[in-house]
């Protein structure tokens, strides 16, 4: 079994760690920083993994806040409107992400969703730096089409760890298997019709057509987050669950 | 000035459709309290340290004690304070050195449910009568928020000054000698009763009536009404501040609830010093270390 190399701020990653590729570009991930000539620090405490195909190297840490990146799947909360855009709440407490109120699959001036403060919206980040507003766009700008994001209507809303979003939303590999260890939402998805939505920014939706149902889901869903539940945890759980529903 | 961030429409509507279903949103009953944990941190000479963990809602109650000079229209009372901290580490929404509205009611409903309802004897921390008395100090730590801080307080307090002693004095017409614990075992507080708070949240103007709510819970309902008594049913202080109406037939079977949840938290108080003692009582001494009179 492959040990896991744990590394607290300002650790050098070890030698031996570095991906075995000896052609092409390193790649450095969130928590690593390349210091020149040739140190490779970490900038937080966390457990370091190695893809050798990519040659890439990235710490993952349960803790800490969310913070927006490009190209991230997230639920955004409205907290006011503007002439030309809506402000957003991605976390609690933090500056609002801009979503522009064209930024909609097919709106334009006089067909424009309406939101008022409160509404949630599915959307991605398209843009993110430490200086400007981040924004965030419920359509592909390049396509012009929704894909699956816009206006949530009813359901509910699930907080999560955002290492836990992130998992749920890795997807599985071609055999079927989950890549982030997580199959609640597919086991319960043999037996209960819901709709899910996951932002990164540690954010479940949930609806279904039974209030019952919906709870079932995101309890699941959160229990399996805190309690940090294994596969077979996680089979064991929706079983139980199935039954009493 | 921050405020706790708003819940979105959706998780409004959501609950409160649960709720009418009878259904709550971590499975409890209506009346139900979430898991209570009541822990005396410290060694085994410090005394009147109360944590107490509701949920997710977790606050710390320590208490002090000083001799001061008794105020000058209350030569027999020693003076007893309660200060309450909502720091920024029990919630974004606090912030430091800016008293905000919960803040207030908090230590307004403190100061009602425990230091004017007599539940400490102020009489008996009288030393020289117009020049020493003991200065009790309470002061309350928000750790962690996630509704029910009044209950969660209130508990800690209570706890917290049962589980405290006061260094034992000796008199000699004014000479007062304060002891140190190690050199006698120091002395409980008088307290007369163990009042308790129980928060009624109601919706629908007063058709759903819920305890211990959550921090949502809290930010959805109509209103709440606060209750405290002691566990022979004497009632302290009904609260209610704001909120739509509701009629007098539902304010009493809030009593009653009340009357039962305080006879529960009464009990885990008393079971949790109990162990306390057992704990610190190692070598079986202490009721021989003991340097309280009988009375």
């Amino acid at each position: 079994m492959a040990t896991i190399t744990v590394l607290l701020p300002g650790e050098e990653v070890p030698v031996d760690q570095l991906p075995k590729a000896r052609k092409g570009k390193l790649t450095l991930g969130p928590g690593l920083r390349h210091i020149a000539p040739s140190t490779i620090l970490s900038t937080t405490t966390g457990s370091l993994y190695v893809d050798h195909k990519k040659s890439a190297l990235w710490l993952e840490h349960d803790n800490g806040r969310y913070q927006p990146a490009v190209g991230d799947s997230v639920i955004a909360q409205v907290h006011h409107g503007g002439a030309e855009s809506y402000a957003c709440s991605l976390t609690p407490h933090t500056s609002f992400a801009l979503l522009g109120q064209l930024a909609f699959e097919g709106a334009n001036k006089k067909t424009r969703p309406q939101l008022k403060a409160g509404d949630l919206v599915y959307a991605r980040v398209s843009r993110a730096s430490k200086w400007e507003d981040t924004e965030i766009e419920c359509f592909n700008s390049g396509t012009g089409k929704a894909e699956g994001m816009g206006p949530l209507k009813g359901g509910m809303l699930f907080d999560v760890s955002p290492s836990f979003a992130r998992r749920l939303m890795m997807g599985t590999e071609k055999d079927g298997r989950s890549k982030g260890g997580v199959v609640v939402l597919e086991e319960v998805g043999e037996k209960v019709r819901f709709e899910v939505a996951v932002g990164r920014n540690g954010r479940v939706w949930v609806d279904s057509s039974s209030v019952r149902e919906t709870l079932a889901v995101g309890r699941l869903v959160t229990q399996a987050d805190e309690g940090k539940w294994n596969l077979e945890q996680q089979r064991k759980a929706v079983k139980k669950s199935l039954r009493d529903l | 000035m921050p405020r706790e961030a708003e819940p979105s429409t959706n998780e409004q509507a959501f609950l409160l459709s649960a709720l009418r279903e009878n259904i709550r949103l971590d499975s409890r009953a209506f009346d139900a309290f979430r898991p209570i944990d009541l822990s005396f941190p410290g060694g085994p000479d410090e005394y009147g340290t109360a944590e107490v963990r509701i949920g997710k809602t977790r606050v710390l109650a320590k208490i002090s004690a000083e001799v001061v000079a008794p105020y000058a229209d209350r030569k027999f009372e020693g003076v007893f304070t309660i200060a309450c901290e909502l720091s920024p580490m029990g919630s974004a929404a606090f912030e430091v050195g800016r008293q905000d509205q919960s803040e207030i009611l908090l230590s307004r409903l403190l100061e009602k449910t425990i230091r004017r309802s007599g539940a400490l004897d102020t009489e008996s921390l009288c030393i020289v009568a117009g020049s020493k008395c003991f200065h009790i100090r309470a002061d309350i730590h928000v750790l962690d928020h996630d509704g029910n801080l009044m209950d969660a307080s209130c508990l800690a307090l209570v706890a917290a000054l049962m589980h405290f002693r006061r260094p034992d004095v000796e008199i000699h017409g004014e000479e007062v000698t304060v002891f140190d614990v190690r050199e006698r075992d120091p002395v409980r507080l008088a307290m007369q009763h163990q009042p308790f708070c129980v928060t009624t949240s109601y919706y629908d103007g007063g058709a759903i009536m819920l305890q211990d709510a959550t921090l949502l819970e809290e930010q959805c309902r109509d209103g709440e009404i606060v209750i405290s008594m002691n566990r022979f049913g004497e009632v302290c202080s009904i609260a209610k501040y704001g909120g739509t109406p509701v009629d007098g037939l539902s304010m009493l079977t809030c009593t009653n609830v009340a009357l039962e949840k305080v006879k529960m938290l009464d009990k885990l108080v008393k079971d949790s010093l109990a162990a306390d003692e057992k704990r610190r009582d190692a070598g079986g001494l202490m009721a021989e270390l003991s340097a309280e009179n009988d009375r």
